[in-house]
């Protein structure tokens, strides 16, 4: 047969396939359904995140007037006072905002201190909201491949059930051909279904994101459909009747798609446990103790940093040193808590990335995992991302807090910083002027350049390429015993 | 004399091990009608299906046209339609869209008075046409596919129990057609149960008893037919293919 006739064949048989489901009620549902959810989901993330994103905006540079609005003070009082950082959301997370939901995406940023992240959409919602967490993400990974089920389970046994399939063959119409056009066909629905995600990644483009992430997301959605497309027709070629395939499928969408992903999770936890909060707490307080309180400069953890900066000015008393000893030991013990702070911070996102590179493994098992790893890492909102946030924020934090501690020590004199109590007027005289709190940089956390997203996602993509192998496979399979 | 289109050659065919066909062996030229009587579960739909390469015999050959059935399927099915006993076309099609359809499927080109003249031509009637066949009876959905072999115009029609579900006027009409399709070349075998529609329109007529054949007449001189024969035939160990 040549390919032009098969062509044709196969066309016919996908365009029949078509007019079937425009004559069915459940299919019309079922398609009108999964459109006006990945459109609504579109729509309802792009604004909500938009809106965020202008949000966030002004509340940065709302943050950073109010702190330098403030009026003379003490700067360690500043350094409690604090500062807020936001991270301005990437333009993909429109599509798939990822971890970002659950994370949080502004820090507050004080001394002594290193905050989690708050303000996560998931803890502020309420129940009502919970449309709002429908992404387009969630919607082509979750709900698409179910409602493609829907559609297509009877596919091959509709033909098997009716008779047809016998009737098809006498025709001239080889089992490669029939699967041919079903898959033409089952591939036009996911299409369909995915239209409303390639406009909003579109859409990206013009709010900044790069071509290459947005190409490979779209790609690897079109690659994660097809994948499901070829599981419901290979499953449905190889049933006997309506109801085997319909089950069968079910079962499969169960264990890929609410099974193994828990699964994953489960076992990333079980084989690398993670401390709890409370412990890690008591730990990192257990530590930064050993390091003195930097708010006593006659903490005898101080000891040997008085005695050097005597030696180093060749004085006997701190008075007479030429910077305030209050302040050098405040600028001391913040570096020696940072280095606690980082350790074990360090240490919780290494198990963090460890418990996630295990789970992602599970990518090699359920297509679902794949496109969860592909997605976020195309769209910046993964695990690696946020933790890069995480170590930004804290790098910031810390530059803001030495600064501070700088100011401190070489803008206040000893004598009128340990005399601040004394009087309401020490108390007046122990301050510096406002025109200091112009320390704020402007902030602006960069996205990874796209061949960074891109090659991050690599490992998922693959996973996707080998799925849609088997899957091609277990089709070639199926059409044998046609 | 004619040429051979049809042959089975010692055939047998088993399914699970059972033996379905034994040994059957026969042959129809260029222009006949042959027709296959036998009871239920004598393997006459198996021999149908084995000659349309849907089942597979376990020994022995079957061939259309002096091809080989098993060997080149794609090129025997372009030389064959078939009307199956239970009608299999889709239901949520009209009668047109249904010829349309399949004809597209085989590689025929057909104009809409084409389709029009093959319905009028078995008789359905035309505001029928345009209604989806799930609401149509088995006569109705017999004329489409009769109309359907008609259009795709196969030298050779493969009839699996063709008047069953019809009415008698239908029966008369589809006996006439099968003469006329037979005089204009066709060759024509079915299988049927009903011994007085295949005396009508064959020329000649095997019995098949157990997967067996049990004997062969020439139509034209129906008194040959061995009643005994074909009461056998009908009669004894019938069982489920």
């Amino acid at each position: 047969m040549s390919s032009a006739v098969m062509g044709s064949k196969v066309l016919a048989i996908a365009k029949d396939e078509w007019r079937y489901w425009r004559r069915s009620s459940l299919a019309q549902t079922v398609l009108l359904i999964a459109l006006v959810l990945a459109i609504a989901s579109v729509w309802v993330t792009q604004a909500a995140i938009t809106a965020t994103a202008e949000k966030r905006q002004h509340m940065q540079s709302d943050a950073t007037q109010v702190f330098e609005a403030q009026p003379d003070r003490h700067p360690h009082r500043m350094i409690h006072y604090g500062h807020y950082l936001f991270r301005s959301p990437p333009p993909l997370s429109t599509l798939d905002p990822g971890i970002d939901a659950f994370t949080g995406n502004a820090i507050f940023l004080e001394g002594h201190q290193q905050n989690s992240a708050t303000f996560a959409e998931q803890k502020q919602s309420s129940g009502l909201t919970w449309l709002g967490k429908l992404t387009p993400a969630y919607v082509m990974q979750v709900l698409t491949p179910l409602l493609l089920i829907v559609l297509g389970f009877g596919v091959m046994t509709r033909e098997r059930e009716a008779g047809t399939l016998d009737f098809l063959k006498v025709q001239g119409v080889s089992p490669l051909t029939l699967i041919l056009g079903k898959a033409v066909a089952l591939a036009g629905a996911g299409l369909l279904i995915l239209a409303p995600l390639v406009v909003g990644a579109l859409l990206t483009l013009l709010n900044g994101a790069a071509l290459l992430p947005v190409v490979a997301f779209v790609f690897a959605y079109l690659l994660y459909l097809a994948i499901w497309c070829g599981i419901v027709l290979a499953v449905s070629a190889l049933a006997s009747s309506n109801s085997t395939s319909f089950s069968g499928l079910m079962a499969v969408w169960i264990l890929m798609c609410l099974i193994l992903p828990r699964i994953a999770g489960n076992t990333a936890s079980v084989a690398l446990a993670s401390q709890g909060k409370l412990e890690t707490d008591f730990a990192v307080l257990q530590s930064i103790r050993d390091t003195g309180d930097g708010h006593n400069a006659n903490d005898p953890a101080f000891k040997a940093l008085k005695d050097n900066l005597l030696a180093q000015y060749n004085v006997t008393t701190v008075e007479e040193l030429p910077v305030n000893f209050r302040g050098v030991v405040s600028r001391y013990s913040e570096s020696q808590h940072t280095d606690v702070l980082n350790k074990f911070a360090e240490q919780k996102m290494q198990i963090e990335q460890a418990q996630a590179d295990i789970a992602r493994k599970f990518g090699w098992l359920s297509p679902v995992i794949a496109i969860q790893t592909a997605s976020m890492k195309l769209a910046g909102t993964d695990l690696e991302n946020y933790q890069r946030f995480l170590r930004k924020a804290e790098a910031i934090r810390f530059d803001f807090v030495q600064s501070l501690n700088t100011l401190h020590a070489e803008g206040l004199s000893y004598a009128q910083d340990a005399n601040r109590y004394a009087s309401q007027q020490a108390q007046k005289e122990a301050t510096v002027s406002s025109a200091n709190w112009q320390i704020l940089d402007e902030f602006h956390f960069t996205p990874l350049a796209p061949t960074q997203l891109f090659a991050n996602s690599l490992m998922a993509l693959l996973q996707l390429f080998c799925a849609m192998a088997i899957v091609v496979g277990f089709i070639l399979f199926a059409g044998r015993r046609i | 004399m004619q040429e051979l289109v049809i042959s089975a050659s010692n055939l047998c065919v088993n399914v699970k091990e059972k033996q379905i066909l034994k040994n059957v062996s026969f042959s129809a030229r260029k222009g006949e009608v042959m027709a296959l009587l036998g009871g239920n579960g004598a393997g006459k739909s198996t021999t149908i299906k084995t000659f349309l390469g849907l089942m597979t015999p376990s020994s022995g050959s079957v061939s259309l046209a002096g091809v080989n059935v098993h060997q080149q399927p794609d090129v025997v099915r372009q030389k064959v339609a078939y009307l199956p006993e239970s009608v299999m076309l889709y239901g949520h099609l009209t009668a047109i869209e249904n010829i349309k359809y399949f004809l597209s499927l085989s590689g025929k080109q057909k104009t809409a008075g084409d389709i029009a003249e093959a319905l009028q031509r078995v008789a359905l009637q035309e505001a029928s046409w345009n209604s989806a066949l799930a609401g149509y009876s088995k006569g109705m959905r017999q004329k489409t596919a009769i109309a359907l072999a008609l259009l795709r115009e196969a030298p050779i029609l493969f009839l699996d129990e063709p008047t069953s579900g019809l009415d008698p006027v239908a029966i008369d009409e589809f006996n006439r057609l099968v003469k006329q399709l037979a005089a204009q070349g066709s060759t024509i075998f079915m299988v049927t149960h009903d011994v007085y529609g295949a005396c009508h329109v064959a020329d000649r007529i095997g019995l098949l008893h157990n997967g067996e054949i049990v004997g062969m007449f020439d139509a034209p001189e129906h008194g040959n037919i061995d009643s005994e024969v074909v009461h056998k035939a009908f009669t004894a160990g019938a069982r489920n293919e």
